[in-house]
């Protein structure tokens, strides 16, 4: 049941920035006859590039490789590994995940996009085919979702690796483990796009990274001091932070509220990318 | 016909802050015409071009490419035309191949198309020995071919080079502007460079910038005639080796119609002198005459009209002193336009150039 929730999400939130998108005006370009229908294939060659070049720099096997080993190390290391408390379950996966996503993927594969691309003069040959700004922020939030994506797949090997072949370590319910992935789709979603504002503002990839990385992190941890601030700051912080949104998810628990939260983030930091990069003609 | 005019520039101007970068720029190029696009560093080259090519839009003004406007068209502008920016930025992880496909497909060609226009640019920019290489590979001067050969592919009507020939060592440039002039014929280049002789060799037309604007736009022939100066070689020769450079710069000072006597390097025993005239009246008879006089022996003696690196001299001479200034711009250099003391795109400061 759960699965099948999570592939429809899925299609859905792929296609929710799209959508908001070309309902936001481009005052630049007023879209009059355009002889040119594929939007998409745009976006598909262009977000093509761009996980081509992950794959070819360090970055992809880098950011894959450090997240598969910290969420493999937070499991079975330690007091409260999965060896320790001795339950069939993934929940410790699902407590590493976000902060690898906020704290070093998203932050890593979007510190180049924009940023990198600014600094060694090929926005300018990019931009001057005939491309819609709208489609290079979205070929570039797809091609770092993708390598999200596969990172995400890659992680699965966990799980199945432990309680489906070649060890039978339980029975696992694998309720929770998908309404997880769905939480850390959401929370990649939202965190892609803020990496890539941060990336469109500033044409050095390491401030990118840490831009980022400290925002998001930071965006992460407010949920920590929910429990300790009462009444309405409290509240505040819970709503904000991606902590808290979060958990449920690893629980097994799918929050619309969190869904909205998460895809609100995701279109409002594409759309400020969208215009950051179109502010380059005015500036 | 009007629909003839495939680069209409009316008015543009940008302002970066405080400082006008172009300054109300129009110009018109025609089909069929290679135009030369000049001026100095920090003149507004490169900012014209990328507000022709949509990468930025002009404070003021507009600009039609093929009779669309930037502004309104901005996509079909694009379609119709081939960019190369300056330094040729490359995706360098791609191979050349790649790269052209890439550029191919955001183009919206399809294949067949592709591999017919990926062979000719190949053949043209001569690209076939590297067509599976990674750019990062190669050398400025083959980027700088690939940076062409994806201006090319889409066979655009219009091309815009930013510097096309920096990188070329000098057999690709000749051969790069023969292949200029042939495509000319039926489209549209707009070129920029500051090399003057690639000008005469490949353009019938020059646009000179200073500053922000547009201060020439003519013919060749037209611009070089323009100031009406007349310029004569000498070399002469003194038998007895006796011979004073400052006595012979004063005995051509001292002809009457001489404006300046400048002497150039020489070899051996002979000297040369470049003398300008006031005006265009020919000189060279007394020019001789005093030669014979004086008894000195003539190796050489040469009337050029004036190049167009004079002309370009003469019309940016501005430019390049202001440069080298670092207090306010006194009342001869320019006295209206106080805000562009920082006169480059970068808006590097004066001080750092001087």
């Amino acid at each position: 049941m759960s699965a099948i929730m999570t592939t429809e999400t899925n299609t859905d939130l792929l296609e929710a920035p799209d959508s908001t998108h070309t309902s936001v005006p481009a005052p630049a370009t007023p879209s009059r006859a355009l002889t040119k229908p594929s939007f998409f294939a745009n976006v598909v060659t262009i977000a093509g590039r761009e996980v081509r070049s992950y794959f070819d720099s360090l970055t992809a096997y880098v950011v894959i490789g450090i997240t598969l080993l910290a969420v493999g190390g937070w499991m079975f290391a330690g007091d409260a590994s999965f060896w320790k408390t001795d339950r069939a379950t993934m929940v410790r996966m699902f407590e590493m995940l976000p902060w690898m996503i906020t704290g070093i993927v998203a932050p890593g594969v979007t510190m180049r996009s924009i940023a990198e691309e600014k600094r060694s003069g090929t926005l300018e040959l990019l931009i001057t085919l005939p491309v819609r700004d709208s489609e290079v922020i979205l070929g570039k939030y797809i091609g770092a979702m993708s390598l999200v994506l596969v990172l995400l797949v890659g992680s699965l090997l966990y799980p199945v690796a432990m309680f489906v072949w070649p060890w039978k370590l339980g029975v696992l319910d694998w309720g929770p483990v998908w309404s997880g992935y769905l939480g850390a789709l959401l929370l990649s979603f939202a965190s892609v796009s803020v990496g890539l504002f941060f990336s469109s503002i500033t044409e050095n990839q390491i401030v990118a990274f840490f831009i980022t990385s400290f925002s998001l992190v930071g965006l992460t941890a407010l949920g920590w001091a929910v429990e300790s601030i009462p009444g309405w700051g409290g509240d505040v912080l819970a709503f904000v932070s991606f902590l808290t949104r979060f958990q449920p998810f690893a629980r097994g628990q799918i929050d619309i509220r969190a869904v909205v939260y998460f895809l609100s983030i995701a279109i409002i930091f594409l759309v400020a990318s969208f215009r950051s990069l179109e502010s380059r003609k005015w500036s | 016909m009007s629909n003839d005019v495939m680069i209409a520039a009316s008015e543009l101007s940008k302002v970066y802050g405080t400082f006008r970068a172009l300054d109300k720029v129009s110009f018109e190029v025609r089909r069929g015409e290679v135009v030369g696009f000049l001026g100095p560093n920090g003149a507004g080259k490169s900012t014209t071009m990328r507000i022709l090519t949509c990468f930025l839009a002009p404070s003021a003004g507009t600009a039609k490419l093929n009779g669309l406007d930037i502004f309104d068209s901005s996509l079909e502008v694009r379609q119709n035309l081939g960019y190369l920016p300056q330094r040729a930025p490359l995706y360098t992880e791609l191979s050349v191949f790649e790269y052209l496909r890439f550029a191919a497909s955001l183009r919206q060609l399809d294949r067949s198309t592709f591999m017919k226009r990926a062979k000719t640019v190949v053949e043209v920019c001569g690209l076939a020995q590297v067509l599976g290489k990674e750019i990062r590979q190669l050398s400025h001067g083959y980027r700088q071919r690939v940076g062409l050969a994806q201006a090319l592919i889409h066979d655009p009507p219009i091309l815009i080079l930013d510097e096309p020939t920096s990188d070329l060592d000098p057999n690709e440039k000749a051969e790069f502007l023969d292949y200029l002039k042939q495509i000319g014929r039926d489209r549209t280049v707009l070129l920029s460079t500051h090399n003057l002789s690639e000008v005469e060799s490949a353009c019938g037309r020059a646009i000179i910038v200073s500053r922000g604007r547009v201060v020439a736009d003519g013919m060749l022939g037209e611009l070089r005639g323009r100031s009406g100066k007349v310029r004569y070689t000498l070399t002469i020769e003194d038998p007895k080796g006796a011979l004073r450079a400052s006595d012979v710069s004063e005995a051509l000072a001292a002809v009457s119609g001489v404006a300046t006597v400048e002497q150039k390097p020489s070899q051996g025993k002979s000297m040369t002198f470049e003398v300008s005239g006031a005006d265009d009246s020919d000189l060279r008879p007394q020019i001789s005459q005093l030669v014979l006089q004086k008894g000195w022996m003539l190796l050489e003696l040469r009337r050029d009209s004036q190049t167009l690196e004079d002309v370009f001299r003469a019309l940016t001479v501005g430019d390049a002193r202001r440069n080298r200034k670092l207090g306010a711009p006194s009342a001869e250099d320019d006295d209206e336009d106080e805000d562009d003391e920082e006169d480059d795109d970068d808006t590097a400061a004066p001080a750092a150039r001087a």
